[in-house]
Parts: C-alpha cells; sequence; structure tokens
C-alpha cells in the first residue's frame, strides 16, 4: 500500500513540480484562455456581421453571407487553421497565435451568425409592429424589444458554442502553438508517465468549461430579480 | 380627424377593399362588423400605414400620412392599435410594458412616467399585477394591460382590432367592459369586432364590409335593426340561404326535395318545419304550373332563409307570368292545397310587379 502511495506522490511530482512544471502548464492555459477568448470576441463580431447580411434586403449581400457561411461551416476548423498557416500566411512573420484566433474567429463567427439568425426570427414580430405603433422608430424598436429577446433565445445556444470553441483550440498545436493541450502532451512525453498530466489537462478544460456555465448563470440570475 | 380617401389595398392579384371612404369624426366609437376575410384588419393595418396602401390617401387631422416626407413614427404616437393577439412586450414587466414608450419616445421622467402608468393600471383594475410578467397574465388581463399601454401615449384615437377574438367567453366581458369605459369618456376608437351586442351598445356608427369595401353603413339601429341591403341582412340575421329554379315541367321533385332536406339538416331546422317547408313547396309548384298551363315555359325561382337567432323560415317564391295569386279562390277549383298552406304559414302574402309573381311565406 505504501508502495503505491509513494509511487502515486512521485508520479505527480515528476510530472507537476519538478523543473517548475506548472508554470508551463499554466503558460499553456493562457494561450488558450487568450485565443478562445479573442476568437471568441472577433468571432461574435463576424457573426453579427454575417447576420445582418444574412437578413439584409439585398440579394447579393444575402446570397453572399449564405455562401461564407455554408464554406465556414461545412469546413473542418483544423483544416481552415491549416490554409491559414500553410497557405494564406505561409511568407509572413505573423505569430502562429494570431492566425489561429483568425481561423477560430471565422469558424465560430459563422456558427454564431446562425444562432443569431435563428434566434432574431423566433422573436415574435408582431411586437416590433406593437413598438412601431407606440411611435418607436425601426431601430429604437430593435435595440429595445426585438435584440433583448432574441439575446435571451440565443443565450443557452451562445453559452455551447463558446464551450465548443474551448475544446477545439485543442488543435492549434498541430500549427505549432503551444496551448494546454500541446503542454500537457509535451510533459507526459518527457516524464513517460502521462498520466497525470493528461488528466490534469482534462481538469483544467472542464474548469474552465465550468467557468463558462458559471458566468452565465450569474447573468441569469441578475436578469431574473 | 381620421378619413380615408379612395383607399385600395390589393396582395398580389387579391384585392382586399376598393375606394375605401371613411371619416372619423372626434369623440366617435365607429365599429366595424362583417364576415371573416372581408379585411376589416388590413383596413386598420393600412390606416396605420403598416400596410402601404395601393391608392388613396390617410388624412389624420387633415395632413395625408401617406406622404412620403411624413414622419410616421410622429404619427402614430396618436395612433393607438390593440391588437387580437395582445403581443405585449414579453421580456419585460406590466408596468415597464406601460412606461417603455412614454420614457424612451416622449422622453418622459421615470417617475411621471410610471404613475402614469399606474393611473392607467387602476383604471383597468390591474394595479396588483404591476410587476408580473405578461406570461403570468390571463388573456383578458394580458389585453387590459395592452390597452392600458396604448393610452399611455395619450392617443387622439385607438384602433382596436378584434380585441375580443382570441380570448374565451368568460373573459371578454371584462375587456368589453373597459372599451365601453372609454368609449362613454368621449376617446375616439374604431373596433373590428364580431360581438354584435356590444357593437350596437357602444358604437355611434356600424361600418359593414363585404364585397371589398363598406358594403353598408349607419348608426347602431339602423345596422341591426333595419338592414337595407341583402349581405348585411343576412350577416345581422345570421340567415342561412338555399336557393333552388326550376325551368321545365318534367323538373326532378324527389331531387330537389332531398336538396332541401339536406339543407335544413345542415343548420338544425326541426324536422316539423321540415315537412312544412316541402309541403309548402309542392303545394305552390303544382298549383302554379297548373294555374300557368297555358304558358309555354315554366319558370320558377324560390329561395329558403333561415334565421338562426329567430328560428323562423321565410320561403320566397317567384314565378314569370301573367299576374296569378293561388291564393284568390276560383270556383269550382280544388284549393285544399292553398288551405294547407294558409293553415301552416305565420303570415303570407302575394304580390306582382314586372311579370313577376312573388310569394312570401312565413313559418
Amino acid at each position: 500500500m505504501k508502495e503505491f502511495i509513494d509511487a502515486i506522490v512521485n508520479s505527480l511530482y515528476k510530472n507537476l513540480i519538478g523543473g517548475d512544471a506548472w508554470l508551463v502548464v499554466l503558460n499553456g492555459l493562457w494561450v488558450t484562455v487568450l485565443i478562445s477568448a479573442a476568437g471568441l470576441l472577433f468571432g461574435t463580431i463576424i457573426g453579427a456581421i454575417l447576420c445582418a447580411m444574412r437578413l439584409s434586403n439585398n440579394g447579393f449581400m444575402r446570397m453572399l453571407s449564405k455562401v461564407i457561411i455554408a464554406i465556414l461551416r461545412g469546413s473542418p476548423v483544423l483544416l481552415l487553421l491549416m490554409v491559414f498557416y500553410y497557405v494564406v500566411f505561409a511568407n509572413s512573420r505573423v505569430d502562429a497565435v494570431y492566425i489561429a484566433i483568425i481561423a477560430f474567429a471565422l469558424n465560430s463567427g459563422a456558427h454564431i451568425a446562425e444562432i443569431m439568425r435563428s434566434a432574431l426570427s423566433a422573436v415574435d414580430k408582431k411586437q416590433l409592429e406593437a413598438a412601431r405603433m407606440l411611435g418607436f422608430s425601426k431601430f429604437q424598436g430593435f435595440m429595445a424589444i426585438t435584440l433583448p429577446q432574441a439575446g435571451r433565445i440565443a443565450k443557452p445556444v451562445y453559452q455551447n458554442a463558446i464551450i465548443n470553441l474551448i475544446q477545439w483550440t485543442s488543435v492549434v498545436g498541430y500549427v505549432t502553438i503551444t496551448d494546454l493541450t500541446r503542454t500537457v502532451n509535451n510533459i507526459g512525453a518527457r516524464t513517460g508517465d502521462p498520466f497525470f498530466a493528461l488528466f490534469l489537462g482534462i481538469l483544467l478544460y472542464l474548469g474552465l468549461s465550468y467557468f463558462v456555465y458559471f458566468l452565465f448563470s450569474t447573468c441569469s440570475k441578475k436578469e431574473a430579480l | 380627424m381620421i378619413q380615408t380617401v379612395d383607399l385600395c389595398k390589393s396582395f398580389g392579384n387579391l384585392t382586399v377593399f376598393k375606394d375605401v371612404n371613411i371619416h372619423v369624426q372626434k369623440g366617435e366609437c365607429i365599429a366595424v362588423i362583417g364576415p371573416s376575410g372581408t379585411g376589416k384588419s388590413v383596413l386598420f393595418r393600412t390606416m396605420a400605414l403598416l400596410e402601404r396602401p395601393d391608392s388613396g390617401q390617410v388624412l389624420i387631422n387633415g395632413t395625408d400620412i401617406t406622404r412620403k416626407d411624413v414622419n410616421i413614427n410622429k404619427v402614430r404616437e396618436k395612433l393607438g392599435m390593440v391588437y387580437q393577439g395582445f403581443h405585449l412586450f414579453s421580456h419585460l414587466k406590466v408596468l415597464d410594458n406601460i412606461t417603455l414608450a412614454p420614457l424612451r419616445v416622449k422622453k418622459m421622467s421615470k417617475s411621471d412616467a410610471e404613475e402614469k402608468a399606474m393611473e392607467l393600471l387602476s383604471m383597468v383594475g390591474l394595479t396588483d399585477k404591476a410587476n408580473a410578467f405578461p406570461h403570468q397574465l390571463s388573456g383578458g388581463q394580458q389585453q387590459r394591460v395592452a390597452i392600458a399601454r396604448s393610452l399611455a401615449m395619450d392617443p387622439d384615437i385607438i384602433l382596436f382590432d378584434e380585441p375580443t377574438s382570441a380570448l374565451d367567453p368568460s373573459m371578454t366581458g371584462e375587456v368589453l367592459a373597459i372599451i365601453r369605459k372609454l368609449a362613454r369618456s368621449g376617446l375616439t376608437m374604431m373596433i373590428s369586432t364580431h360581438e354584435m351586442g356590444f357593437a350596437q351598445d357602444v358604437a355611434s356608427r356600424v361600418l359593414y364590409m363585404d364585397e371589398k369595401g363598406v358594403y353598408e353603413q349607419g348608426t347602431a339601429d339602423e345596422i341591426f335593426l333595419n338592414p337595407r341591403r341583402e349581405k348585411t341582412r343576412m350577416f345581422i340575421r345570421k340567415l342561412k340561404v338555399f336557393s333552388y329554379s326550376i325551368t321545365s315541367r318534367g323538373f326532378d321533385m324527389v331531387a330537389m326535395n332531398v336538396q332541401v332536406e339536406l339543407f335544413c339538416q345542415k343548420y338544425n331546422i326541426e324536422s316539423r318545419k321540415v315537412y312544412y317547408i316541402q309541403l309548402i313547396l309542392e303545394e305552390l309548384i303544382l298549383e302554379v304550373s297548373r294555374g300557368c298551363f297555358n304558358q309555354r315555359q315554366l319558370k320558377i325561382e324560390y329561395t329558403i332563409e333561415f334565421s338562426e337567432e329567430r328560428n323562423e323560415v321565410l320561403v320566397c317564391f317567384v314565378y314569370e307570368g301573367e299576374s296569378f295569386n293561388p291564393f284568390e279562390t276560383v270556383e269550382g277549383t280544388d284549393h285544399l292545397g292553398m288551405v294547407l298552406i294558409a293553415g301552416i304559414a305565420k303570415n303570407f302574402g302575394h304580390s306582382f310587379e314586372n311579370g313577376r309573381n312573388i310569394i312570401n311565406i312565413n313559418i
């Protein structure tokens, strides 16, 4: 029994504490968070633009955004990432992290555009009309009635999209970025005892996901009050 | 106050209404009635410019609001609308539903807006629901909030588009009571409704819509007690009509009787009356074809009108030819049929004009 516990303690030490391995893990975590957060921010902006184009009265704009969304949603994010890394930015000195941010922003942008569109079309249009009858302009009515309601409808789906995004960033190791997944993999390879390192990785991703859940749930609690 | 001039609206090939001329004076309460699908809702929506009219004008206090340079948002501040489906802002509490427009559009202060909203809520009897969300209210309560919401902007006129049609009968009363109160307070309003009793009671003027326009209009008593035109009568008295024409002596009496019977069954006319109707028709047809023996061509048309409201049947029997009244006894002929009819009918009469004999029999 004592031997078993010793082995565990030893393995834990080798993997995480010896040589300040935990600092390397934190660094990887930071890269993952950075790519996810920036990807989400720009993805939301791109999503809003694509959604506006998709719902515009201009036939060309509608068609264009349809095509863009179809391509971005239809291609695996890893391939998109590789295209940007090995083709588009092949000869430039742009940092791989920025390239990853661009790829994830585009991919999540297409998904978010569809989330926004379905949420907007789920809002009762007669309520906007009722607001217009009270003297609201089109824009005022949209801001006061349609947007808050669409936001509510989109929230759970948006939350899922964020968690999806975070987990998909684990593929950035393919283009030389040392994110959380790459880090724990490296440590495991170095020590030849990957159990603790990989398990810690899973725990950290889980922690990130729960952090997102936590943010959203405190948000809705405030609304309910 | 509000006036339409030759207003026309169609969707594609379907003309909803054309050349509608309505003039609503300040303080009037106009009821718009008519069968479903005759354009009552579209008329209201077109008057609020929620639908662009194909041609014609909508004048509010003399200004034509269909012109491009009119700020429609400003116009709509003074034009309220209450919908069949309430359409309260579902993400806002009742109080916020009412204060939203005064705050954002009129830029009223928050305390003023809330004070006014509470006044309106007490008027519709819902002060204790101020902090509830719309989905927590019953249909009748939601509609009352919707009325308060549109009153919050102090509109010059409110258009009520079938305000009680989505409510179950136990709730229509509370909503109608509020509308009645508003009408009495002198608010100008137009209300499209299927509540005939209410319309008769409240409206200063009634428009009957049919045949792609305003078919007949008049005071409530004129429309409800003495409708002049055919379709209005049919609508007000809830008449069901069956018509049939006979052009040859060899017509199929049995088939005709089956059709009459089917018609009667459809509207639940009691079997004694059905028997009477058939008896009257048979006797009249026999008598008339015998009386018009010298004519080569037989031409008889009749309609059976059944009024659900009064549970009364009117048989209107028309035949061409010389003036011939089968009820006038002629010596030496057998008039048993006519005696029978005279016994059955509540009243009956014969008239003759332009070569047409008309017999009306009430059962």
